[in-house]
């Protein structure tokens, strides 16, 4: 479990983090969204104790990362895949990571294998494509069989397959019962892995809710139907407090109302259907019109 | 294996010093490097005992590990810049990152770096000296003057001098985290800053100079100077101190 209680990081007049106080639970995949600039990294970089925080805490078990004994055998985080040295082999790599926290090396191999890169752990990382040191950033987390992992940005770089094995990965990790908080710019990767959902936006807590719940509070969902009998259907329709607009000469986009009650309405009125179908909401533009306002580097839309 | 802590993380310090080739590269050229200056400065005693400069007295017969000990003070940049890079090496690749979440204790992580430098540094000076009189002592012929005492003592002592200088420059380094501005401050401070002291006009930048941990090292090293042996070896170890608490508290208060 992640505990974070008034975090809060100021660089001089900017606060890149502001005041987030929320618990990550076990057992789940947390999702963690937000523009670029909102704040995910430095949220993570406190948690792992790289940044101090300005205010507030970050608690991973209920205790700070710097005073964990053995961390890695706590928290696994892959970060960036980028804080490897590259003149290093990736072998010796997780060799001196595992000895620093008294990690059998035994654990190494395993690691290697299930990440797929026994075959080249003993050439240097600098030789690695993104892609390979993602993976390797990944057996880094794993190395410690700890109870909490943090990824950001775990799949960038990968190729479909392996984007698949990182969201089968997750998935698994949280069925063990440990905590998986995983950032992505991906939404639809995200709506496919995660269970639950932080958003922050310029370094607020904008929504901390399950994934079903964030995707209904946008304003995705909607009903289509498509009918010679437009007019008439549409005056029914805004009757029973549904908001509708004209898409086109014989097409409606119906909210407020389930398509199955379109559907009867629609019969009532004898008004011939010829097609009427639900548009699901997507996790993508639940979280644009979330984080709209708080966009850091946007281009204006 | 079961241990995390200070043995853990001397043992990561170690294994990633060794995992990567500037290290052998590094140690492999100061021995280069010390052959090459110890035949140079006995091939210059060889020529001023034959030829000597007008106005000049001969050097005569000298000390053959005394000539070695006398390349160090250009083959430690070399030593230097591997224990420099074990810190900004890091800081230039992100590494830093990686090794701070394994052992996030500041104090800790920076003592295991200068422990495994030291390790490193003694035997690695011992066997430049060596290596320097190995290579002067041919050279100097019927002028060098080879004592197993003094040998011996030069031997160690040029160890022990490199050793806790690796310590100082990787506190300095904690603090500066650049590698160009690491070599930089080690060049000034190490070379430039006492030979411009000594050199100066009044008895105070001697002084000054004197105080300074590379003319203690001299000094340790010729077995000359205003102090003895045990009072150069304090005026380094005081300055290695100072600088790795520097080091630690910057890593403290700076975001890695």
């Amino acid at each position: 479990m992640i505990t974070l209680r008034g975090l809060t990081k100021r660089y001089g007049d900017k606060t890149a983090v502001d005041g987030l106080t929320l618990e990550v639970a076990a057992g789940k995949v947390t999702g963690f969204l937000g523009p670029n600039g909102a704040g995910k990294s430095t949220t993570m970089r406190m948690i792992v104790g790289l940044d101090r925080p300005s205010a507030g805490e970050a608690l991973v078990g209920g205790r700070r990362y710097a005073g964990l004994p053995r961390p890695l055998r706590e928290v696994g985080a892959l970060l960036d895949a980028g804080f490897v040295h590259p003149g290093r082999p990736a072998r010796a790599h997780l060799l001196a990571m595992a000895r620093s926290n008294g990690i059998d090396r035994a654990r190494v191999e395993e690691v290697l294998a299930m990440v797929g890169l026994e075959a080249v752990a003993g050439k240097r990382v600098g030789s690695y494509s993104l892609g390979m040191r993602q993976r390797l950033g990944i057996a880094g987390a794993l190395l410690g069989d700890p109870p909490v992992l943090m990824f950001d940005e775990p799949v960038n770089g990968l190729d479909p397959d392996g984007v698949l094995w990182v969201r089968g990965l997750m998935r698994g990790l949280a069925a063990d019962g440990r905590t998986v908080f995983v950032s992505s710019h991906l939404m639809s990767e995200m709506q496919l892995t995660a269970d639950r959902l932080v958003v922050i936006g310029r370094g607020r807590l904008l929504a901390d809710a399950p994934m079903s719940e964030v995707i209904a509070g946008g304003s995705g969902n909607a009903v289509r139907v498509r009918t010679p009998g437009a007019g008439d259907l549409a005056a029914r329709l805004t009757a029973v407090q549904a908001e509708v607009s004209r898409v086109d000469e014989d097409e409606l986009e119906v909210r407020g109302v389930p398509v199955d009650r379109v559907g009867l309405i629609a019969y009532e009125a004898g008004v011939p259907v010829l097609e009427l179908r639900a548009v699901e909401a997507s996790l993508e533009e639940a979280y644009m019109e979330l984080t709209g306002a708080s966009v850091e580097y946007g281009v204006g839309r | 294996m079961t241990r995390g802590g200070m043995p853990g993380a001397l043992a990561a310090e170690w294994t990633k010093l060794w995992s990567i080739r500037s290290t052998w590269w590094g140690l492999a050229c100061a021995v280069l490097l010390m052959a090459l200056m110890s035949m140079i400065l006995a091939t210059g005693t060889v020529a001023n005992n034959t030829h000597p400069p007008a106005g000049e007295a001969p050097p005569g017969v000298v000390s053959v590990s005394g000539t070695a000990a006398g390349s160090v003070d250009m083959v430690q940049f070399v030593v230097l810049a591997l224990a420099i890079l074990m810190v900004t090496g890091e800081y230039a690749t992100g590494s830093i990152r990686a090794t701070l979440q394994w052992v996030p204790p500041r104090t800790r992580m920076l003592s295991a770096k200068a422990a495994v430098a030291m390790a490193v540094m003694f035997p690695a000076g011992v066997l430049l000296a060596l290596t320097g009189t190995a290579v002067a002592g041919p050279m100097l012929g019927k002028w060098g003057r080879l004592d197993a005492g003094d040998v011996v003592r030069d031997a160690l002592l040029t160890g022990v001098y490199l050793a806790v200088m690796s310590a100082f420059i990787l506190g300095v380094a904690a603090m500066l985290r650049s590698t160009a501005a690491t070599i930089t401050t080690a060049f000034l401070f190490v070379l430039v800053l006492p030979i411009t002291l000594v050199n100066g006009p009044s008895e105070l930048m001697k002084d000054v100079a004197d105080g300074l941990p590379s003319t203690a090292g001299r000094h340790l090293l010729n077995g000359d100077g205003p102090y003895p042996a045990a009072v150069a070896l304090l005026i380094i170890a005081a300055w290695t101190a100072a600088a790795l608490l520097g080091g630690i508290t910057v890593l403290r208060r700076r975001d890695a």
